[in-house]
């Protein structure tokens, strides 16, 4: 599952609506108890750890996606 | 091979060559799949064509699941989501629908785009009834439900999907789209959520479990950390909220910081006494404003282990010993107060198949504390409080009795040969009858209903050595050969309940499907395979579960037991009104008191046949009618001669006029035809007159299930004075005089 998918399924939104650029500020339902549970649901999907710092940084799409090839995630 | 190897393989031909080569070998071949697999990748749109093109030999050549991969691969190696992409899903749904995987289907269906048009939102009902489970297919349904604005179905959806897939990105979604869209159902209870941690994500999970139950929940989570000001203050949230059952999970960390350290023995249960006092503190005002809403505490936990790690057991206070001793005190200080409960949090989490009740990184990045894997579970045990608060507690499990409460078929193995005894395949069966056997304590019934020859069967439960639940435990028994929902109503009327106070608990799923479908009002249990988890299964019931004991439950079993002697003398007595006389029925008609408030509760919240209004109060209510001087609560008790009934009745009175009105007169099924109604209503009447009122007035609300009160006030003189709808108002003048039953021995000791 690529993480645009993922995200979309989190939001529950299409996931022609999820793109780089998807943010927070986009995307009323990131909120954040959404961006927690999102957190979970990347780190299960990917079998990953994110630090706290990451957590916080990982606002966008495009800064999952980095953070997630930073750690050796493939999809 | 995978599909980029085939195309590796491939790679040099071009589409035509492709097409060509499959012309030249059969289709059936290895060979010709590989060259659709690669197809599928370079030219997708060709594929497809193909595909449509020999649809009869396709089907006829390749397998399901191998055409389902190839449609697969075709669907997401179309390079634009464009109109020949549309087109091309739009005839595969119309040609391989029924041979599709639910992955393939979903692509297909996926590639239709937003909006499916009326063929592929046909298609997509075909394939939810072969696939009902399937959450991409689900979260496609939802979408169109939500385009229609059709809230009842997307309501059904939303349930169906949280329980396909219990993950928290998809039970959030499920959770925050229900609050976005008007609720087709108006809630029906009102859950609040209180805690000194985050806790929101845990609203979604008890959402859902509420629904699986039957129940709309409004849900109230208070802001974070401050659940003594919500609870004592008086303009808080959660008392404007007005619940009817409140969750309170405060963290031991919270309360006691020190535990992250190393506190001295002293400064351990100095902490842990002040903790305790300040949680009871704001239980006590809670229960003084709530007047019996319940509340429901979790059990103290701590994320953190004492600092002598495994040589703490051998300290004067252990820190497991300590935190023990704080929960055995706080158990204890809960049961003096009216409707509180302690929920072990620990086995909350884990009877639910949940882990852990801390999880230290989210503890740490947002401040909660229950790990996601864990919310259902405690979710559905808030579900096992949840229930029984709705009156949704049943009255008796109907068991089968082959591979259900023994291994094997009486039938065939014999009795010897049935698996029943202390060592496995047999110990499962003992264990789950001791569990079975206990239920009586809560005051649940037990019967049979089963396919046997009696005989066979009675002898196993009379004889076998093995056997926990003896004839006498059961309430009912038909064991015969008539199919299982008319069995089923027999014993709802022997038992004098409804068809929808009974649960069903069979081994075999043809059964379990047939009763469903002929009595859904029937609980149904889907019994696991192995029989080692059939007392688990039960166990987590939350239709098992009552949230008051009274002396009634405890002997139910045995009341009913009397009332089947009491059955046989019927059949004997010459005449009714000889039956009725050779019962020595007595009654003793009284003003409630506090100690029979629970069970007066009781009746308010469970009676639903014999009730001429249906109004429900609690206990808290109940106190209020009590001290008001314009209103007056009778109860009445009844015995026989071969048992005690226990308080069977209550009628709630307006004394302020003179014209008297009866708000509630409600009785228990058990008791209906011994003239113990009449005897109240009797006692009723010469009171209101004594008193020097006129009339006696009352009213009858029709409900699906009263229809054994239906004639009452008819039968008794009363004159219909005005029917509304389903409410009919009633009014006898007091010239008119209401007999006692002459069979029913009166002892009135009233103020």
């Amino acid at each position: 599952m690529t993480p645009e998918v993922l995200v979309a399924r989190v939001f529950g939104r299409n996931p022609s609506e999820i793109g780089e650029l998807t943010s927070p500020e986009t995307l009323p339902e990131w909120d954040s108890l959404g961006h927690v549970t999102l957190i979970i649901e990347l780190e299960s999907a990917y079998d990953v750890s994110f630090s706290p710092e990451e957590t916080m940084t990982m606002t966008s799409v495009g800064a999952i996606k980095q953070a997630l090839q930073s750690r050796g995630a493939q999809w | 091979m995978v599909p980029s190897e085939i195309a590796n393989a491939h790679a040099n031909m071009g589409t035509t060559d492709l097409i060509e080569a499959l012309s030249r070998q059969p289709l059936a071949h290895a060979s010709a799949q590989a060259v659709l697999s690669a197809l599928s990748l370079v030219a997708p749109g060709a594929c497809l064509q193909f595909l449509l093109d020999h649809e009869i030999d396709v089907i006829g050549a390749v397998s399901t699941r191998e055409l389902s991969k190839i449609i697969c691969t075709a669907m997401r190696s179309f390079t634009e989501d464009d109109a020949e992409r549309r087109g091309y899903a739009s005839e595969i749904m119309r040609h391989f629908l029924d041979v599709l995987s639910a992955e393939a289907a979903v692509d297909t269906l996926g590639a239709l785009g937003i909006d499916l048009g009326p063929s592929g939102e046909a298609a997509l009902e075909r394939l939810l009834e072969r696939f009902p489970d399937e959450p991409a297919l689900l979260r496609i349904a939802i979408r169109v439900a939500q385009g229609r604005n059709d809230s009842t179905r997307l309501e059904t959806l939303l349930t169906r999907l949280g329980l396909a897939d219990n993950t928290p990105g998809t039970v959030a979604f499920a959770y925050r789209l229900r609050q976005l869209t008007v609720s087709a159902a108006p809630a029906t209870v009102r859950v609040a959520l209180v805690s000194s941690y985050t806790i929101d994500s845990l609203a979604a999970y008890v959402d859902l479990a509420c629904r699986t139950i039957g129940v709309v929940p409004e849900l109230y989570v208070a802001p974070f950390n401050s659940w003594a000001p919500e609870i004592i203050d008086e303009a808080s949230g959660l008392r404007r909220f007005a619940p009817d059952i409140v969750f309170l999970s405060v963290s031991i960390d919270d309360l006691v910081p020190q535990l992250m350290q190393h506190p001295s023995a002293e400064a351990l249960k100095t902490s842990g006494d002040a903790a305790l006092e300040r949680i009871l503190t704001v239980v006590e005002s809670f229960t003084r404003w709530a007047e019996g809403t319940p509340l429901v505490i979790h059990s103290f936990y701590s994320a953190f282990t004492g600092p002598l790690g495994i040589l703490e057991s051998r300290e004067l206070i252990s820190r497991s010993g300590w935190l023990a001793g704080l929960n055995a005190r706080l158990t204890e200080a809960l049961r003096t107060l009216p409707a509180c409960y302690l929920l072990d949090v620990a086995e909350a989490v884990t009877t639910g198949g949940g882990m852990l009740a801390d999880n230290p990184k989210l503890r740490h990045i947002a401040s909660m504390r229950l790990p996601p894997q864990s919310l259902r579970s405690v979710a559905e045990t808030y579900v096992r409080y949840v229930a029984p608060l709705k009156g949704l507690t049943k009255k008796c499990v109907v068991l089968d009795l082959d591979n259900t409460i023994w291994g094997g078929l009486v039938g065939e193995d014999g009795k010897e040969g049935i698996r029943l005894g202390n060592s496995s395949p047999g110990s499962e069966f003992v264990e789950f009858q001791e569990f079975l056997s206990s239920l009586s304590a809560r005051g649940l019934l037990l019967a049979i209903n089963s396919k046997n020859n009696p005989d066979d069967a009675l002898d196993v439960i009379r004889t076998h050595e093995a056997m926990v639940l003896r004839e006498s435990a059961f309430s009912a028994i038909r064991i015969n050969w008539k199919p299982k929902p008319e069995n089923m109503i027999a014993i709802a009327e022997e038992l004098n309940i409804g068809v929808d106070s009974l649960v069903f608990v069979d081994d075999n799923p043809d059964e379990r499907e047939q009763m469903r479908q002929l009595l859904p009002e029937v609980l149904t249990v889907e019994l696991p395979k192995d029989p080692a988890l059939y007392r688990s299964t039960i166990e987590k019931l939350p239709q098992l579960q009552t949230l008051s004991r009274t002396s009634e439950d405890r002997t139910r079993t045995q009341q009913y037991q009397t009332a089947r002697l009491r059955e046989r003398t019927k059949l004997s007595a010459n005449s009714i009104d000889e039956y009725l006389r050779s019962l020595e029925i007595e009654v003793k008609i009284a003003t409630a008191t506090k100690t029979v408030f629970p069970r007066v509760a009781q009746l308010f919240a469970r009676t639903n046949q014999f009730n001429l209004t249906t109004h429900r109060y609690d206990v808290g209510e109940i106190q209020r009618f009590v001290d008001d001087p314009s209103l007056r609560l009778w109860t009445l008790t009844s015995k026989d001669r071969f048992g005690d009934h226990g308080l069977v009745a209550v009628t709630l009175v307006r004394v302020a006029s003179a014209s008297w009105d009866i708000d509630s007169f409600l009785m228990s099924c058990r008791v209906i035809g011994y003239g113990i109604e009449s005897t109240l209503l009797a006692y009723v009447t010469e009171q209101a007159r004594a008193a020097g009122a006129t009339a006696l007035v009352g009213e009858f609300i029709e409900t699906k299930k009263n229809a054994p009160a239906n004639n009452f006030y008819a039968r008794h003189g009363f004159r219909a004075v005005r029917a509304l709808g389903s409410v009919q108002r009633w009014k006898l003048s007091l010239t008119t005089v209401v007999p006692f039953p002459a069979w029913v021995k009166v002892d009135a000791h009233d103020a």
